[in-house]
């Protein structure tokens, strides 16, 4: 069985570590590195708990090997805003009561912080695409779409970042 | 007035709890990790039913990745899994800890091995052999009762049979018209976004075991390891960590917990097993599988004079904790909220070659909802009368409730407490846009669309006894300290019991802290199902705040000098009316009565604290209206709703905020159950639907747009009025959205009578009825390729 | 689940992962992991070998040619639905990657990897035979070209033999006057297509109908030209009827599959159906493209 030195940065902080092949990405996070917020709902990629960023971009923790993650910027739950700060996606899902049982509620905040660092608004469209990857079973998605327009909403008040909403998203 | 502190009860108060949540710190029991741990995984069986003929560890025991290895033989002395109800004749239908010399579902546990992390558990669960010779399967009620059916236990696949009547047949002998129709409930998993999952520790030294366990019921989970161990009650901790999500799922203790305890204390070190999701789909309970043969008698008018219901409950293999839940809520609420004077009832409850069934969100109502509400919407349409018209000649009135429906249940009542149901079903019609929706159906017919509205009347039995324990205690900071038997996957138990001391105690919220979910913490305890949690564990911290809030009260007035009506309870303090600089802060009423020192006069004990235990008289049951708009493609039969109002009656609310997010959480399990999800079986009993690619949860785009809206009933067996609202939105949805599929394709005489309503059965449907051509024939079929090709 | 144990390599070059996968005949190729890796968690895959296809930058980025557009196997599925040269010159990958999964998935998810896996209701492999595109298919013995319409052979199976992965995606520069669609029914958005059809129509001149290209997916064991198609439309103005007819075979022709998301006789009549729906939206979007 071989073993493989991976070097990877997540939250900011840097990581050298030795993996099995076989190792998801996902029981890497949680078991190696002890962070656990980043949850398994499925491993099957469809639910979308384990969601994180790799290099900037949406990914199932869950469909990723460890030894993939070489040379990789990883954003998970824990490097989302602090006990003294949270993100303005983390504050809305709080006052609109975007999270229940909260097994889902890191996948749908990750989610929601990419639409929000877009550097264009993301339609209507692009919203509900997004937040259609990730699966909940306590709310009803209600609440969890309020409080990411809320979020969305928020940054649109914040100057330099306006732009006219419905624009698509092109990278 | 002197200014009264605002309440928070009946406030949106956003949750206490939240922030460790949000931020990635909340310890589910994945989550937890103890020095030295080990891993199981079980083996499984992969027939529905078989006889074992041998069942072989050698390759494990030579294997020095195995750390321990039991099989059924193993296990044999360990009493069967409880159930509650369960007749001595139903014995037979127990489950064993582990199968020995049969097994009847696929899934069901056989052996189980211990190694050093999961993914080696899993590779050495592959060395146990085990031989089987293949039985038939009983896949369906029809299988089960047939007459050369293959038995499972010992002697007969009919687990109960429980017949009930009430009101005089006589009176139904000249009823103008009658109706039957077979409605037909599918099989649910329960699906929490958080699978099961345990740890035990079994600490030598201290000889206490601990086990870490996702459920509802930490204290049953520990009176049933205790007594199955041989360890004394005192010796077991269960402590239920942050649970993912419930259902129904986490309800009873389930082998896995009693087997990781078993492991713990054979190795003497912490084991620990997760479920994973297509684990979960076999290997916890299923909901709901009903069917119901319902026989009406009514007059002209709509009137109905008489209704028989015969239920079939498909149980699976084994009975449950509470397996009979489906059958006895069936039979209590599907006279709804409806007068119906004559009514008989008879409920069997068959086993078959499936996982085991238990009450999942709704149980019972659920199934009863969609058949008395369709019934209603049959007899509109073969009367040429208006649906709502005939439900409000039905409905009860306020002033004839209470009342009995005398059937005769353990552990439930049949009183309604109190409803009022004709106003949530106008204010339903009326958020619905009901006239308008009328005017827009009729003009795009025209156009060859089909659009459709259904009504979903519901009653739901709410605030399950037998009881709920509270504590509630004062610390020298001023810190209040609640411990609830609650066992909460979600629903706000924290800041909603905090919201009702606040308002006895006149605490800052952040000051309040709540405990449950462990058993040596909270001496009693039930749990969080059945609704329960808000009327009954929080009418027990109403009760215990209130005691203590007049214990702090006369102490205060004797350090005070003042007398007790002088004095009110502000942001932490007592404080003399009309006197603010004339205060003692909680913390120091507390100092005053700690041990140590000598009691003020007239208080006659330590401490500022009391403990309750609240034993409701009754259920209450909660009620209300969902309404559904749907448009049918008449060429693809998809369904899509279109908008969904729930008018619900929960009785007084705690916190509007949580009451919303279970509402709509509700109706999106039940969109779920009207459209998507169902656990298939084939005729061979093999599950086909258990991914989450197959099994098909409601993402953001299933659901419509939903309105709420409440009426408020207070419900007479609490101080607060409260009923309860968690399982409210998940029981009329299939009823409402089958009616206004229904309803959308009545021009062809259409009727959807089971779920889930799936294109291609409405496609069938518009096929009979002749709105399609055949396509052409030429082309063959090809068999389904998903194999292991990818 | 948990996978199996099994080697894994990340070669930069495609030499050493074409030896890699020569080398074990129970090596795999991982491309962007959204199908392997499921399988892999399910254990219905157990490879002694992962080799990973992601570091070859032979494999990467689209090229293009003029007269055809080279998409290397490894460009992922976002980057494609993102690329203002695809809009340009193949909208009709564009439009059939819309109903792909959720930008979770997309965001790994491969075009190479989607067409090799040859899910029987996977959208891409349908867009890539509708437009008449071509699969660069590369092994230690050489480069081939294989036609789309060879290249898929069932369900889950291509023409991709031992030690072989896909190079590069070749699709033609789309016609002038041209419009396409992707229409699917699905059970969810996202999910995999009980049956969908991916169309592209060209007009001549005069609006009336020049070309036309119709594949269905998720009503067989594969994704399936419509050729019945071209005698009802080519030469006809986009009319109702002409169109109806050719909904109608698409409908004949199909060979259905029965799965728990239905029939084969309910799939071959929704191929109608999608087939009508695409043929209507495409021609109204070449039409619409005439005016501006």
């Amino acid at each position: 069985m071989s073993l493989h030195s991976i070097s990877l940065t997540v939250n900011g902080t840097k990581y050298t570590r030795e993996v099995p092949s076989r190792l998801t990405l996902a029981d890497f996070l949680r078991e190696s590195l002890d962070l656990t917020g980043t949850h398994l709902g499925c491993e099957h990629g469809v639910c979308g708990v384990c969601t994180i960023l790799v290099n900037g971009r949406l990914a199932r923790s869950c469909l990723m090997l460890a030894v993939q993650a070489d040379a990789v910027e990883i954003r998970t739950i824990e490097g989302i805003g602090s006990e003294g700060m949270l993100h303005p996606v983390q504050t809305a899902f709080w006052q609109r009561h975007g999270t229940q049982c909260g097994f889902c509620t890191a996948g749908f905040v990750i989610t929601a912080v990419e639409l929000f660092e877009r550097e264009n608004s993301p339609t209507r469209d692009e919203v509900l695409d997004a937040l259609g990857g990730v699966l909940c079973r306590c709310t009803g998605y209600v609440k969890i779409v309020e409080a990411v327009d809320e979020a969305l909403e928020s940054r649109r008040d914040t100057p330099g970042t306006a732009t006219e909403p419905g624009e698509p998203n092109v990278r | 007035m002197s200014g009264e502190p605002r309440k928070l009860v009946g406030r949106r108060v956003p949750r206490k709890e939240d922030k460790r949540l949000l931020l990635g710190h909340a310890q589910y029991v994945a989550d937890i990790k103890l020095p030295g741990m080990m891993h199981a995984s079980l083996v499984r069986s992969p027939y529905a039913h078989a006889r074992i003929t041998a069942v072989d560890t050698g390759a494990c025991s030579d294997d020095a990745r195995v750390a321990a290895v039991l099989t059924g033989e193993d296990v044999r002395h360990v009493p069967p899994l409880p159930s509650a109800d369960a007749e001595p004749t139903a014995k037979q239908f127990l489950q064993p800890i582990l199968a020995t010399d049969k097994v009847r579902y696929v899934g069901e546990p056989i052996a189980i091995v211990v190694a050093t992390d999961r993914y080696v558990a899993e590779d050495v669960a592959t060395l146990v052999r085990v031989d089987y010779d293949v039985l038939p399967a009983v896949v369906s009620p029809a299988d089960a009762l047939a007459a050369d059916a293959s038995i499972l236990h010992f002697d007969s696949n009919v687990a109960d049979v429980w017949r009930f009547s009430v009101g005089d047949r006589e009176r139904l002998k000249y009823a103008p018209h009658r109706l039957r129709r077979s409605f037909k409930t599918q099989r649910f998993a329960g699906t929490p976004l958080e699978t099961r999952g345990v740890i035990a520790d079994w600490d030598q030294a201290r000889e206490r075991l601990t086990v870490y366990t996702s459920t509802q019921v930490p204290h049953f989970v520990r009176d049933i390891v205790a007594a199955y161990l041989n360890l004394p009650q005192s010796a077991v901790r269960v402590v239920a960590p942050d649970v993912g999500g419930a259902f129904g799922a986490k309800i009873q203790p389930y082998n896995e917990d009693i087997l990781i305890a078993l492991l713990a204390l054979q190795l003497k070190r912490p084991v620990k097993w997760i479920e994973d999701r297509y684990e979960h789909f076999v290997a916890s309970n299923h909901g709901r599988e009903q069917i119901h043969d319902i026989e009406v008698a009514y007059d002209d008018d709509g009137v109905i004079r008489g209704l028989s219901d015969d239920i079939i409950t498909n149980a699976g293999a084994y009975l449950q904790a509470f397996t009979f839940a489906d059958a006895s809520c069936a039979v209590l609420t599907v006279r709804g909220p409806y007068r119906i004077p004559v009514f008989e009832a008879s409920a069997t409850t068959v086993v078959s070659n499936k996982t085991p069934l238990n009450p999942f969100r709704g149980v019972g109502m659920a199934q009863a909802a969609f058949a008395i509400e369709r019934t209603m919407d049959e007899i509109a349409r073969e009367r040429g009368l208006d649906p709502i018209d005939v439900r409000l000649k039905n409905l009860l009135g306020s002033a004839e409730l209470p009342i009995d429906r005398e059937v005769p249940m353990t552990f439930q009542g049949s009183v309604i407490d109190s409803g009022d149901y004709a106003p949530a079903l106008l204010r339903a019609k009326e958020l619905i846009d009901y006239s308008v929706f009328r005017e827009q159906q009729a003009r795009l017919r025209t156009a060859g669309r089909y659009l459709g509205i259904g009504f979903g009347a519901y009653i739901e039995k709410t605030a399950l006894g037998p009881f709920e324990a509270s504590s509630v205690s004062v610390d020298t900071s001023g810190t209040v300290t609640v411990l609830s038997g609650a066992g909460p996957s979600g629903q706000g138990t924290d800041t909603t019991l905090s919201q009702i001391v606040a308002d006895e105690l006149g605490v800052p919220i952040e000051d309040i802290r709540v405990i449950h979910g462990d058993t040596d913490r909270v001496p009693y305890g039930v749990g969080t199902y059945g609704s329960r949690m808000a009327a009954v564990g929080g009418t027990a911290v109403r009760l215990t705040g209130r005691k203590v809030r007049e214990k702090a009260i006369s102490i205060a007035a004797e350090l005070l000098e003042a007398s007790d009506a002088d004095l009110e309870l502000v942001d932490g303090k007592a404080i003399v009316r009309g006197s603010p600089s004339h205060f003692v802060s909680l913390g120091d009423i507390a100092r005053a009565v700690m041990p140590g020192s000598p009691l003020p006069a007239g208080v006659t004990e330590y401490g500022l604290g009391a403990s309750e235990v609240f034993v409701p008289a009754a259920e209450a049951f909660a009620f209300g209206t969902v309404a559904a708009t749907v448009e049918v493609d008449m060429e693809t039969g998809v369904v899509t709703p279109l908008r969904l109002v729930m008018v619900g009656d929960s009785g007084t609310i705690i916190n509007p905020l949580l009451v919303e997010g279970q509402y709509q959480g509700g109706l999106s399990l039940g969109v779920g159950g009207a459209l998507l999800e169902e656990l298939v079986y084939d005729d061979q009993g093999q599950p086909v639907s258990c991914n989450f690619m197959d099994y098909l949860m409601p993402q953001v785009d299933s659901i419509p747009e939903i309105i709420l809206d409440h009426t408020i009933t207070a419900s007479p067996l609490n101080p607060d009025g409260i009923k309860g609202a968690g399982e409210s939105g998940a029981i009329a949805p299939p009823a409402a959205i089958a009616n206004a599929v229904s309803d959308a394709l009545s021009p062809f005489g259409i009727s959807i009578n089971e779920t889930p309503i799936t294109p291609s059965k409405v496609y069938d449907l518009l096929l009979e009825a002749g709105l399609l051509r055949r396509s052409g024939d030429a082309g063959s079929a090809v068999e389904d390729g998903r194999d292991a090709r990818g | 689940m948990k996978p199996v144990e099994f080697d894994y390599v990340a070669p930069e070059s495609l030499a050493l992962a074409l030896d890699a996968l020569a080398s074990d005949g129970d090596a795999r190729p991982l491309s962007g992991g959204q199908s392997l890796v499921p399988l892999l968690n399910f254990r219905l895959a157990q490879p002694s070998l992962l080799v990973d296809l992601g570091r070859i930058t032979e494999l990467a980025g689209i090229r293009d040619e003029g007269g055809r557009v080279l998409l290397g196997a490894m460009v992922r599925q976002q980057d494609v639905l993102e690329s203002e040269l695809i809009r340009e010159r193949c909208p009709l990958l564009q439009e059939a990657i819309r109903h792909v999964g959720h930008p979770q998935i997309r965001s790994r998810g491969t075009v190479g990897g989607s067409v090799a896996h040859a899910d029987p209701a996977a959208e891409i492999p349908a867009a890539v035979l509708a437009l008449g595109g071509a699969i660069h298919v590369v092994g230690k013995v050489g480069r081939r070209r294989v036609e789309a319409n060879d290249f898929l052979r069932g369900a889950f199976t291509t023409m991709l033999q031992g030690g072989e992965i896909v190079a590069a995606i070749e699709v033609p520069t789309r016609r002038p006057r041209s419009g396409c669609a992707c229409v699917e029914v699905a059970r969810r958005a996202g999910d995999y297509a009980v049956c969908g059809a991916a169309a592209e129509i060209a007009l001549d001149q005069d609006r009336t109908i020049a070309a036309v290209s119709v594949a269905l997916f998720g009503v067989s064991d594969r994704a399936v030209l419509v050729c019945e198609c071209e005698g009802d439309l080519v030469g006809s103005d986009g009319a109702d009827v002409d169109i109806e007819a050719a909904a109608l075979s698409a409908a004949r022709a199909a060979h259905g599959r029965d799965d728990i998301n239905g029939s084969a006789e309910y799939r071959r009549h929704l191929a109608g159906v999608v087939t009508r729906r695409a043929l209507v939206r495409a021609v109204e979007r070449a039409n619409e493209r005439m005016v501006t």
